[in-house]
């Protein structure tokens, strides 16, 4: 949460997390480096830094496959959210990967050329009028560019000083990246490879990031007129946890019921726009489920020392009915809990 | 065209440069009160300076002149979704096309074996 920014936020889970990964990085490797020199073309051997930049490669492609899965996932099943919680390291780690591989097929394949490795990396084919040979090495920095800004822009700082919309936007530049790994690997590697394996698993990966996004897509709710939302019955919301009304073409509510009152606030965390209202009452706070950031239900205010502020909303009941009142109070507004019924369960 | 692009890079690198110096000695304290004092993290700010720049001196401008804190709450949800549903419809087109113009090789092919044409 907030508090004066340090380099690197570590802390148990996040120790475990990145030793995790770098260890499954480290024995991917290796294995390839093993099985990958047994199964190549026996008549067209490759020389050890191809076969290190393949290992690499392949591996950032994997890494990458993963770090999209992630998110739709985590939204089908909540089992998944703790991957979720560190996945700017595992997206720093792919680029660091990604980064390895690309220096091998620079310092391999141009480390002679007269001119300068990248300008000679940039000008050695420029057939773009055609799939077969396509020049695979744009889309390949293309990506790797990408993925650079998402690695550097990945410190809180950057959430904070662009704001998590913006943050969240520039993010979205994992999309075409992933495309574009997608299209360098098709047109370029597999198109020379006898053994179909990689190939199976490259498909197959790429498919189920595909599958997972469309299954994930959100269902967008019917949209009420008026001021005052319908956000259905009191009754259904169980103790500690919320319902999600949508109250604009881009906003969302989150209505939590804690204990015997029920209180509404942006259904956007402030820290990276998690969804609040996939999380909980936690010690009176309501708590993000991806970050654990905390909110005070009655003014959307973090507890001190924290400074997070998220916008609240106006609640009341009629009969079994919750009605929200749309418009949205400016972040950090006080509004008193809505007391349910007497007796309610 | 290769170089001209190059030298292009490297004019703009050097300007993110110039403006991480500034930024970060200057700028970040004035937007962010969490990094007045903190100086440890900087130097991991430099490469998104180097990068973005255009975007971080935008951003300065107008947090310089107010900031409206209620867009903080509206995530780019619909880009997010179309940028979702692009990506799952170019994933199978991209492949599908790699096959479709993907040449056998020699290895795949049985040999054959070639006779010699008869003696005229």
């Amino acid at each position: 949460m907030s508090v004066r920014y340090i380099p690197v936020q570590w802390n148990r889970n996040k120790w475990l997390y990145d030793a995790a990964l770098v260890a499954a990085i480290a024995a991917y490797v290796l294995a390839f480096l093993e099985l990958g020199a047994a199964e190549a073309d026996r008549t067209r051997p490759v020389d050890g830094a191809i076969l290190r930049m393949r290992a690499f490669g392949t591996c950032a492609f994997l890494m990458l496959t993963v770090v999209l899965a992630i998110g739709p996932l985590a939204r089908l099943d909540r089992r998944f959210l703790p991957l979720l919680y560190n996945r700017r390291h595992f997206g720093v780690l792919t680029a660091l990967v990604a980064f390895t591989h690309a220096a091998y097929v620079v310092n391999w394949y141009f480390v002679f050329a007269p001119t300068p490795r990248l300008e000679n990396l940039l000008g050695s084919n420029t057939a773009y009028g055609q799939l077969l040979g396509f020049p695979i090495e744009a889309l390949g920095l293309f990506a790797l560019f990408c993925l650079g800004v998402l690695a550097a822009t990945s410190h809180d700082f950057w959430l904070s000083f662009l704001g998590a919309p913006l943050w969240k936007a520039l993010h979205l530049a994992i999309y075409p990246a992933y495309a574009a790994v997608v299209a360098h690997i098709w047109l370029g590697y597999l198109q020379d490879q006898g053994n179909p394996a990689f190939a199976l698993v490259a498909g197959l990966g790429a498919l189920t990031v595909a599958g997972l996004h469309l299954a994930a897509r959100g269902r967008p709710e019917p949209r009420l007129p008026g001021d005052w939302i319908d956000a259905g019955r009191w009754d259904a919301i169980p103790d500690g946890r919320a319902v999600i009304v949508r109250v604009g073409a881009e906003e969302r509510a989150a209505i939590f019921r804690n204990g015997a009152t029920l209180s509404a606030v942006s259904n956007a965390c402030a820290h990276q726009n998690g969804p609040l209202g996939e999380g909980r009452v936690l010690d009176g706070c309501i708590t993000c489920p991806w970050h654990g950031f905390q909110y005070r239900p009655e003014d959307g205010r973090s507890p001190a020392p924290f400074t997070e502020r998220i916008p609240t909303y106006r609640l009341r009941i009629e009969g079994a009915r919750v009605l929200l009142d749309a418009r949205a109070n400016p972040p950090g507004t006080p509004v008193a809990p809505t007391p349910l019924p007497e007796g309610a369960p | 065209m290769a170089a001209t692009l190059l030298s292009a890079a490297t004019w703009y690198a050097w300007a993110g440069l110039g403006v991480a110096a500034v930024f970060l000695l200057w700028g970040a304290a004035r937007c962010e009160p969490n990094a007045r004092g903190a100086w440890a993290f900087r130097p991991l700010l430099v490469p998104a300076c180097v990068l973005i720049w255009p975007l971080v001196l935008a951003r300065w401008a107008v947090l310089e002149s107010g900031w409206d804190e209620a867009r903080r709450h509206r995530p780019p949800r619909r880009a997010q979704d179309l940028a979702a549903l692009a990506l799952a419809l170019a994933i199978p087109a991209i492949i599908a096309t790699a096959l479709v113009v993907r040449q056998d090789g020699p290895r795949e092919a049985p040999p054959v074996l070639l006779e010699a044409p008869e003696p005229a």
